[in-house]
């Protein structure tokens, strides 16, 4: 294991936090808030940590191996946490390091789960810093890096594969780096429109800001206490559901999109599939509120629209509390924790295609009963899919319920009820923000244990590097020569 | 300048090809039919890669074959590799190579077709093999010998013994001895670099020196190589590369080739006139003693396998063969074989691959030789305008400390460059880099 050039790149992606910290300063400043020297010695103490890592092991290969890749990966989503943790501390927003971190896990992880009790009463500059968190991790720290600095040359792919696991590559381009710059300017770009949008439809610029921040990241911390239930607005709600759900499709279905070959990417499978599911638990539960609840014909799709969509995607807004439905409806908005946007898209959970691949190969399993010698390969996009790639996903599959069962029992140490913990687990794990019981979408997790915090911190990384990347750290074959 | 290169065919020569040239800021793509292989390559090499087949339209434009600066198809099918470039040319590909398995295409006028058909440039690399080989036997006493314009420079790769001359002295030393050869690289150890004023040659290094033909024998002296006649020369195996190197060696030796597989001995002797041709097996030591392995001046090792080449000509040197020659295709052999002390190695991707790889460098670029078994090229650049190059002399140029300008062809006349050369439009300018050096250098010529 190459310590000091894991060590280096770590110093140099911190450089980049310090950078974006600026960026919160500037916001700060404008406002003229109470955060602006907070945020001025967190930048600095960023930059500065980083500048020394970079400059001790300056003088190291840059030859990276797999193995580097993993630890600087898992690595640096803690460290980013860390430091970014920084600004609520020294701004006695969020005193206690507990509730800091889990915040800024939460944010960059784009879970969207939140111990603020008052959102409101922070400054301008604490809330953007929020809202920035969650936009870098949406895509990714290390996409970012790799598409501003020009400087991790074959390592870059390592690292990429890490942070971007899924269950196939796509590239946009030949090389890493132009990939990272595409991929960050697809973000860039919707991103400023939905703001644009959002701005028009009535919210203040520095809310439209935030929240198409978070709505691209499919992070979901919102300016607001009641989330987007803030606005009643239907135009603001339709937004941010188009939005959601073009941040938790395929980038590169986006791009051939914005690039004009839309009857390419409409043959992409997984997006037909994500759109299916999504019309499929919209009419569900649409039907569901239609029968139970008097909100009318228009509000009640919308209703159902924004909770699938917003669940389905892992953002985690609210415009309705769905802990008050029939418990039909509950329970059925519960499976959608476990989808998950389509594969190369920000959103997190199992993934669309995952589903897809297993739902398949489950299927195909029968007529192989029948035709015992027969070879059936699962098709994807019309191509057979390798049982290797089968195979990984069985093994993501399994790892993903052996986590969230044995972790909710965990839970139960810390939490009063089943509900409250498998919806805390559920919602960690898949990104998404909202739990059950008492971690509604009209409640928090301030209230939570200390060591739950930490607990669900740790599993929000899982999930969100898609497990493998950290559990391998875990397992005694990575450590041996 | 920055390419957009397709290779189809993931093969030796593919890989390699997509290798060296990622290295150098080109977007690839790399398209073969087998999905497993190029997920492993891709993981480990910066580009694109596409499944799908070198002759299918559809694959091609999933390629984005239509807008490629360069297309090369080096699948094995030489067939297959034609019909892809002539799709290629047709989409839209500016440039394209195709790998042949026949010497009759290679026919200069026969390359006017092919022009025509839409394939620029062909590669044979079994002939680009049997080249070296000939050059190898021609040349005795070195590694590596590549002649610039047909022989007015030339790039010696020799091997130091205790017994030289020159082992233990500087750099310094020897520009004084002679001031028409320059030493431009030392390789040590399997890493190649280059030598500075103070830099002392070892026994045991492999030293490149650049000269012109006059003052071959006196680099010879330096090293303490004696220069001896090859007349007898034993082939061990049958295959396309020992039929051309027979072919292109012609009647002034005596040469046997010592084939496993009867049906291609006969063939072989009814092909090759000047060649006798024996059918056994090469790895049994008495047949080989029975034709007389003592007495032969140079053994050239060519089956399909490299580990019996190796280990061939590992025997036939401590029978006494003087110049030994081993085809070896695996590239991590060729440390080990260098090591080994066989005279000189053969490696068709390589090969191949250096040479198309001179279609990726511009125009000014007018040969390049990829060194066997070490990260270095040699180049020689055609200075056709005013460039950065021309501005000043050498020693005041602040060329890249991982390339040296080696020599200097001007007119018909090739001498060696000093930190006081100045280059001149015109000229044609042999340079030794590193691999890490060539994206600098080329910002020199253009």
């Amino acid at each position: 294991m190459n310590f000091k050039l894991i060590f280096r790149t770590l110093g140099l992606l911190l450089i980049v936090e310090g950078i974006a910290m600026f960026l919160a300063l500037i916001v700060a400043l404008i406002y003229n808030g109470t955060d602006v020297i907070a945020l001025c010695q967190s930048a600095l103490i960023c930059m500065g940590t980083g500048g020394i890592l970079f400059f001790v092991f300056r003088n190291t290969g840059k030859e990276m191996g797999k193995r580097e890749g993993f630890v600087i990966v898992s690595l640096v989503w803690v460290l980013f946490s860390f430091f970014g943790s920084l600004p609520f501390i020294l701004s006695h927003t969020i005193p206690d390091l507990t509730n800091a971190f889990f915040e800024t896990m939460s944010g960059f992880t784009t879970t969207g789960s939140s111990i603020l009790n008052d959102i409101e009463s922070l400054p301008n500059g604490i809330l953007f810093w929020r809202s920035m968190t969650q936009w870098l991790g949406g895509m990714g720290i290390i996409v970012l890096s790799l598409a501003i600095l020009p400087i991790f040359g074959i390592g870059g792919m390592q690292l990429f594969s890490a942070e971007v696991p899924g269950p196939v590559a796509d590239k946009l381009s030949p090389r890493i780096q132009a990939t990272a710059k595409k991929l960050w300017v697809i973000y860039f770009i919707f991103t400023v429109a939905e703001m644009l949008l959002l701005w028009i439809g009535g919210m203040s610029f520095f809310d439209a800001i935030n929240h198409s921040f978070t709505t691209m990241a499919t992070g979901g911390y919102s300016t607001k206490q009641a989330s987007i239930a803030y606005w009643s607005s239907p135009f603001i709600q339709y937004v941010i559901i188009f939005f959601m759900v073009v941040a938790g499709t395929n980038f590169t279905v986006s791009y051939l999109m914005l690039t004009g070959k839309f009857r390419k990417a409409i043959q992409n499978e997984e997006l037909k599939y994500y759109l299916f599911f999504i019309s499929v638990f919209t009419l569900i539960i649409f039907g569901g509120l239609l029968i139970s609840n008097e909100l009318g014909f228009e509000q009640s799709f919308r209703d159902a629209l924004f909770q699938v969509v917003s669940i389905l995607t892992t953002t985690g807004y609210a415009t309705a509390d769905y802990l008050h439905w029939t418990p039909f409806l509950t329970i059925v908005l519960f499976a959608v924790f476990f989808f998950g946007g389509s594969a190369g898209s920000t959103g997190g959970g199992l993934k669309i295609m995952r589903i897809v691949l297993l739902l398949k190969n489950s299927y195909y399993e029968l007529h192989r009963l029948i035709h015992p010698k027969a070879i059936i390969p699962v098709r994807f996009n019309q191509k057979p899919v390798s049982d290797q790639i089968i195979t990984n996903v069985l093994a993501f599959f399994m790892f993903y319920f052996v986590i969230f069962f044995s972790s909710s029992v965990l839970l139960m140490l810390v939490v009063p009820d089943l509900p409250s913990a498998m919806g805390a687990v559920a919602t960690s794990l898949g990104n998404i923000g909202p739990g059950l019981g008492i971690f509604g979408p009209a409640e928090n997790f301030s209230a939570l244990h200390p060591a739950g915090k930490w607990f669900l911190s740790f599993l929000m990384l899982l999930g969100r590097l898609e497990l493998f990347t950290v559990l391998v750290l875990f397992s005694p074959a990575f450590w041996k020569r | 300048m920055k390419m957009k290169i397709v290779i189809a065919g993931a093969g030796e020569v593919g890989t390699h090809l997509a290798k060296m040239l990622s290295k150098e800021k080109h977007d690839i793509i790399l398209m073969d039919e087998d999905s497993e292989k190029l997920h492993q390559i891709s993981s480990h090499i910066d580009l694109l890669t596409v499944t799908g087949y070198a002759n299918s339209i559809r694959d091609l434009q999933e390629a984005g074959t239509q807008d490629a600066d360069l297309f090369i198809a080096v699948t094995p099918f030489e067939d297959r590799n034609i019909v892809a470039c002539l799709i290629a040319k047709d989409l839209g590909a500016k440039r394209t190579v195709a790998r042949v398995n026949n010497g009759e295409f290679l026919n200069p006028h026969n390359r006017a077709r092919f022009t025509k058909f839409g394939v620029d440039e062909i590669i044979y690399p079994e002939n680009l093999a049997a080249k070296e080989i000939v050059n190898s036997i021609k040349q005795v006493g070195t590694r590596e010998m590549i002649e610039f314009s047909g022989g007015k420079l030339i790039l010696m790769g020799i091997k130091v013994r205790g017994n030289a001359p020159i082992v233990n002295r500087t750099m310094e030393d020897i520009s004084l001895t002679d001031e028409a050869i320059r030493t431009v690289a030392i390789s040590r150890e399997n890493k190649v670099f280059i030598p500075r004023g103070k830099s002392v040659i070892l026994n045991g290094d492999i030293v490149f020196f650049i000269t012109n033909k006059a003052n071959k024998d006196q680099i010879f002296n330096l090293c303490g190589k004696k220069i001896y006649e090859i007349k007898n020369i034993m082939i061990l195996g049958g295959s396309r590369i020992a039929q051309k190197a027979v072919e292109k060696l012609g009647d002034q030796y005596h040469i046997k080739i010592i084939e496993y597989d009867r049906d291609r001995s006969i063939r072989l002797a009814g092909k090759l006139r000047n060649a006798l041709v024996i059918h056994g097996d090469g790895r049994n030591m008495e047949l080989l003693k029975e034709e007389s392995l003592e007495k032969m001046d140079a053994f050239v090792a060519v089956t399909g396998n490299s580990e019996t080449n190796i280990l061939s000509c590992q025997l036939a040197k401590s029978i006494g063969v003087k110049r030994t020659i081993a085809e070896i295709e695996n590239i991590d052999f060729l440390n080990m074989a260098e090591e080994m002390g066989i005279g000189s190695i053969i490696n068709k991707k390589l090969l191949a691959a250096s040479y198309i790889y001179k279609y990726t460098m511009g125009t000014s670029v007018s040969q390049v030789k990829c060194l066997t078994a070490s990260d270095a090229d040699v180049f020689e650049f055609e200075v056709k305008n005013e460039s950065k190059i021309t501005s000043k002399p050498l020693r005041e140029l602040s060329f890249p400390e991982d390339a040296i300008v080696g020599g200097v062809i001007r007119g018909d006349k090739g001498f060696v460059a000093t930190g006081d050369t100045q280059i001149k439009i015109g000229d044609l300018v042999v340079v030794f880099a590193l691999t890490s050096a060539i994206s600098k250098i080329e910002k020199f010529f253009n």
